[in-house]
């Protein structure tokens, strides 16, 4: 009996009647549903903000009563024809659309060089400084780097005093719109960075070494090469950064000063400065709206973003 | 060129040389990856170098295409100097071992990707890409992706695009080392065929010594960086000029001994108290030195114990081990005690004779002294 005690180890003995016990409770007919099951909590999240949704529209067909601060008890579409009227509405609108596009296109033409020499590199030393100097920034959270950027930027900030130092007078460099790009821009470049990388990886060193001796130099070797096949990258890259520029709150609150209101904080001013949970919630319908059609769009475009090199040709 | 009129004798033969790489060294941090590499290869030829991985062949190939710059000597294109050239100043074409096709174009795309770069003329681009595509027969191809080709196909269009804008040079990296046998062998007569119809000079990089012997009009074996033999495939595997050859080569027994006698080009050495007759294939042998005698597994004929072996000066007694079905030939592993136990393996191509031996059966065999080439150890 000694032997073959010793050609079966605790561990396989443990592991077996882990298994047993498996097949007891979760017998193999019920494999097939296994993988539904896994699903399930994701769906239950995803659902829950369904209903969420569905409660929001149904706030945002009603009109706030300002003498008694309830919500009327019929439907009415005067929210959404305030909202589509109200000129306020449509500079903060466009402001925030504008924004985002701007903050998306700063964005990637800085994520790009450093996550391809983050790739790239042959040096693992310079590869890990890059990736702790991407992932350090997500220590410190939105709000307190904003603060920080108030600390530097400010009337009496590091700037400024470096500035008068050369006898330039102090600069407004906050609380205006460049201040607000500015700090989204740098907000969002480790989420690209972080979309673009691997789609970087995926493209073999060997593509590019082929470049080179079909006569290609570096220029066009990126422009014909790298370019086309980072595509999946950029497009994926390019909705994260788009989505959440256009939907950020705290960036345009600190560093535009109540000033450069995107659209998320003239919905915080509706529900929690007016109390108009009508307007609200038809300002929130028209953000999803408008940042589904964007994603949309782009999904039409560059076929979601994914497999881009089964079809269209460059 | 009227300056070197006067030198024309001495300069003429270097006009046909299109690759010469002189004292070439690659140090990659400690590791001496190729030392003083030197070799001229005349214009139109097909040369293999052949070596295990590790012995420093693509590293060479690498820095003739440019990717890596030597260390130490100088490669000459076309009698130019390339150091100082990057890769895409270079009119060389190259196959790739994964290809390296581009994925988000069609065969046509790829194949016409050099001759865009090289700002030919858009209206001949077209006429040209179809030329080589029915040179690789690919004719029809064109509009396919990359991705819809099979991978002999997918080979065809890597070569035809390395091909298509006429390079000075054409480099194979191990382009086939992933290839089933069959496609293997199909695609080197393929390789075979367009470079002798389109005389383009051909550097490839292999492991594989059927390749090696099946393609090029000349080999060059390495081995831990060093160029260990430069020889048509013919004499690399008749005379090889060392142990390593001999043994990357072919599949090869060595009797390992002692010299005893040396008498011009014949080699007598001392295996085990047994005296055997040889060709001395090394210049560095001298009496009384530890030596190997080389038989080829195809040179050893083997006879039942009783039975005669005419003519062969070296006859010794075995003990077939193991016997080996290949189909077209049968390889028998047998015990040698005479000298030392040793394990040979023979071939028998004889179909007639096939399996006439089985394990455990007492054998006798014999080669000729001209066969056994005796290398210093």
């Amino acid at each position: 009996m000694r032997t073959p005690r010793a050609a079966y180890p605790v561990t396989w003995r443990v592991m077996d009647m882990l298994e047993r016990l498996a097949a007891a409770v979760w017998p193999s007919s019920f494999q097939r549903g296994l993988p539904y099951l896994m699903l399930l909590p994701a769906v239950v999240l995803v659902g829950l903000l369904v209903l969420g949704l569905v409660q929001i529209g149904d706030t945002s067909l009603r009109v706030l009563d300002t003498n008694t601060f309830l919500m009327s008890e019929d439907y009415t579409l005067a929210n959404y024809q305030r909202v589509l009227t109200e000129n306020f509405f449509a500079t903060v609108a466009g402001r925030s659309l504008m924004g985002s596009l701007i903050v998306t296109a700063i964005t990637l033409l800085f994520a790009f060089p450093y996550a391809y020499l983050m790739v790239r590199t042959p040096s693992s030393a310079l590869r890990k400084f890059l990736l702790v100097a991407l992932f350090l920034p997500f220590f410190i959270g939105q709000v307190v780097r904003a603060y920080g950027w108030l600390i530097i930027l400010g009337n009496q900030g590091m700037v400024n005093e470096a500035l008068g130092l050369v006898g330039v007078p102090p600069m407004r460099l906050l609380y205006n719109y460049p201040a607000v790009l500015f700090g989204l821009v740098q907000y969002m470049l480790p989420f690209a960075v972080l979309m673009l990388a691997p789609a970087l990886t995926a493209i073999p060193n060997e593509l590019e070494a082929a470049a080179a001796s079909l006569g290609a130099g570096w220029v066009r070797t990126f422009r014909h090469v790298v370019l086309p096949l980072s595509r999946p990258g950029l497009v994926g890259a390019g909705l994260v950064v788009v989505t959440l520029s256009l939907t950020d709150f705290a960036i345009p609150a600190i560093l535009g000063g109540g000033t450069q209101d995107f659209i998320a904080n003239a919905i915080y001013d509706q529900f929690f400065r007016t109390s108009d949970q009508g307007l609200g919630a038809t300002l929130s319908l028209m953000l999803v709206a408008v940042g589904s059609i964007l994603v949309g769009v782009v999904f039409m475009l560059f076929g979601a973003g994914t497999l881009a090199m089964g079809e269209t040709r460059k | 060129m009227g300056v070197v009129d006067a030198e024309q004798p001495a300069v003429e033969p270097h006009d046909r040389i299109a690759v010469s790489v002189k004292d070439v060294s690659m140090v990659f941090g400690n590791v001496h990856a190729v030392k003083s590499a030197s070799f001229d290869l005349p214009k139109g030829r097909f040369l293999t170098i052949l070596g295990p991985s590790g012995s420093g062949k693509t590293t060479l190939l690498r820095m003739i295409a440019g990717f890596d710059r030597p260390t130490g000597g100088e490669i000459f294109i076309n009698g130019q100097p390339v150091s100082a050239v990057p890769p895409h100043g270079r009119a060389i074409g190259m196959v790739f071992q994964k290809l390296a096709l581009f994925p988000h174009m069609t065969a046509a795309e790829n194949v016409a990707f050099p001759l865009k770069m090289r700002r030919h003329d858009a209206r001949r681009i077209l006429e040209k890409v179809e030329r080589y595509l029915d040179l690789v027969r690919l004719g029809g191809y064109g509009n396919r992706r990359i991705n819809e080709l099979s991978g002999g196909q997918q080979q065809r269009v890597a070569i035809a695009r390395a091909l298509v804008f006429e390079p000075d040079l054409l480099l194979l990296d191990e382009p086939l080392a992933a290839l089933d046998r069959k496609l293997r062998e199909e695609m080197q007569l393929e390789f075979r065929r367009i470079q002798k119809e389109l005389g383009v000079t051909t550097i490839n990089v292999t492991h594989d010594q059927r390749e090696a012997l099946v393609v090029s009009d000349e080999i060059i074996v390495m081995n831990g960086g060093s160029i260990q033999q430069k020889a048509r495939p013919v004499d690399a595997y008749r005379a090889p000029s060392n142990a390593f050859v001999a043994n990357f080569i072919g599949v090869t027994n060595f009797v390992e001994g002692r010299v005893v006698e040396l008498a011009g080009s014949r080699a007598t050495i001392e295996a085990n108290g047994l005296h055997l007759a040889g060709l001395a294939a090394d210049a560095t042998l001298a009496g009384g030195k530890p030596c190997a005698g080389a038989v080829r597994a195809e040179q050893i004929r083997v006879a039942p114990k009783d039975g005669h072996l005419d003519g062969l000066e070296t006859v010794v007694d075995g003990l077939v081990v193991d016997c080996i079905f290949e189909g077209e030939r049968v390889v028998y592993e047998i015990r040698v005690p005479q000298l030392g136990d040793v394990l040979m393996r023979v071939f028998d191509h004889d179909p007639e004779s096939h399996l006439q031996f089985g394990p455990g059966d007492a054998v006798r065999l014999g080669w000729n002294a001209r066969d056994m080439h005796v290398f210093a150890k």
